[in-house]
C-alpha cells in the first residue's frame, strides 16, 4: 500500500507550493502506467487523509499515462494546482 | 481559481534525498545496487553467496530491508562484512530516508560497494529511489514466466535481471526462454543471468558482472574527479560528512545489528 506514501507526499507538496492568501482547491497529478501506482488505490488514500488534514477540502484529479505518443509511462508527478483566493486576516 | 502548473516529482523530497547519497557515492567511485524481487525469490541467498565469492579484502556494507525482524541481516552478518537490517515497521518498500538514516555513523569511507536488498515486493520499491547505481530484480523459477507481463514496472527499471534457482528448472513449469523474452518485450535492453544460489551456475557470471560494474563506476568517478580538478578524497568520503551532518550520535562501529 504504498499509494498511502504517495498520497502523503502529493499533500506534503501542496502544502510547499501554497503560499499566504491562497488555498489550494484541486491538485492533479500525472501517473504513468510503470510506476506501480494504483489510481483507484491512491484515490482512496488521498481521500482517507485529506479529510481530516488542513488541506480539506482539496480534490484530486488524476491523469494515467500510458506509455505512448512522447509519453514514457513513468511519470509520476503533481502536474497543477488550482487555487482560491482566501481572507487573510491582519 | 487559479491555476499553477507544477510539473514537480510526487517523490520530490524522496529524490532529493537519493540525489544527495547518488552524487557522494558518484564521488567516491562506491557502487550501489538495489536488490528488488517478490518475497522467496532468493535475494538473502544471493547476497549471501556474494559475500561469499567476493575477495575477502573488498570493503562492501549490506543493507537489508523487511518489515519485522532481523534474520537477514543475522544470516548476512556471518560473513564478516558490516550489515545493517532496516525494519520498516510496514512499508512495503524502503526509501531514501530510510537508507540514508542506516547509513549514519558508519565508516562510510572503507565502502566500495554498498549492497540495498529492499522488501520482498515486486511492485511498491519500483517508485522510490534509494541514491543506487542500479536495481536488480530478481525472479526465481518458481514464480510465474510471465512476471515481467504482470509487473512491467520494476523490469523495465532494473538494469539486470537474474533468473534465480535454475537448478529447479526440471520440477516446475516455468520457461526460461519465455520468461526472458517477457523481460525484453517490457525492456529491450535488459541484461539478464540465470543462476542457482545452491549449486553456484551462474554465479561466475554474476561476480564477473558485479566486477565490471564497480570497475566502471570507479572509471566514472576518476573521469569525473579529472574534470573537476579535484580527488574523490577517499571512499565515500563526502557520503560520509552528508551522513554524519544527520547524525544526532555518531556510531563509530556498525559491524553488528542494530
Amino acid at each position: 500500500m504504498h499509494e498511502m506514501g504517495i498520497a502523503s507526499s502529493v499533500l506534503e507538496t501542496v502544502r510547499k507550493e501554497s503560499r499566504r492568501g491562497e488555498r489550494a482547491s484541486r491538485v492533479g497529478v500525472r501517473i504513468g502506467e510503470f510506476v506501480a501506482v494504483d489510481p483507484d488505490s491512491l484515490r482512496f488514500c488521498f481521500e482517507a487523509i485529506v479529510k481530516t488534514s488542513d488541506l480539506a477540502p482539496l480534490s484530486l484529479e488524476i491523469e494515467w499515462c500510458r506509455a505512448e505518443g512522447g509519453r514514457r509511462g513513468d511519470e509520476l508527478q503533481i502536474a497543477y494546482l488550482e487555487f482560491e483566493e482566501v481572507e487573510v486576516a491582519t | 481559481m487559479n491555476r499553477v502548473v507544477i510539473e514537480k516529482s510526487i517523490l520530490s523530497e524522496n529524490n532529493r534525498i537519493a540525489a544527495e547519497l547518488r552524487e557522494a557515492l558518484t564521488a567516491s567511485g562506491a557502487l550501489a545496487l538495489n536488490f528488488i524481487s517478490s518475497p522467496g525469490s532468493g535475494k538473502t541467498m544471493l547476497l549471501e553467496k556474494t559475500l561469499e565469492l567476493l575477495p575477502a579484502h573488498t570493503r562492501l556494507a549490506v543493507l537489508t530491508g523487511d518489515i519485522q525482524t532481523d534474520n537477514d541481516a543475522r544470516r548476512l552478518l556471518r560473513y564478516g562484512h558490516p550489515v545493517r537490517q532496516i525494519c520498516t515497521g510496514g512499508a512495503c518498500h524502503l526509501d531514501a530516508a530510510m537508507v540514508a538514516k542506516h547509513l549514519e555513523g558508519w565508516l562510510l569511507k572503507v565502502v566500495q560497494l554498498l549492497l540495498i536488498e529492499n522488501v520482498g515486493n515486486l511492485v511498491c520499491p519500483t517508485s522510490y529511489d534509494l541514491g543506487e547505481d542500479a536495481k536488480i530484480v530478481i525472479l526465481s523459477v518458481t514464480e510465474g514466466d510471465d512476471k515481467p507481463l504482470k509487473y512491467p514496472g520494476i523490469f523495465r527499471k532494473a538494469e539486470l535481471m537474474i533468473l534465480n534457482k535454475i537448478d529447479l528448472l526440471p520440477h516446475v513449469p516455468f520457461q526460461l526462454e519465455l520468461a526472458r523474452e517477457n523481460a525484453r518485450r517490457i525492456h529491450p535492453e535488459i541484461e539478464i543471468i540465470e543462476t542457482s544460489c545452491t549449486t553456484g551456475a551462474g554465479l561466475g557470471q554474476w561476480m564477473r558482472w558485479l566486477e565490471a560494474r564497480a570497475a566502471k563506476k570507479v572509471a566514472a568517478a576518476s573521469a569525473a574527479a579529472t574534470r573537476n580538478h579535484s580527488q574523490p578524497g577517499g571512499w565515500n568520503a563526502q557520503l560520509e560528512v552528508q551522513c554524519q551532518r544527520r547524525t544526532r550520535q555518531s556510531r563509530l562501529h556498525a559491524a553488528s545489528v542494530d
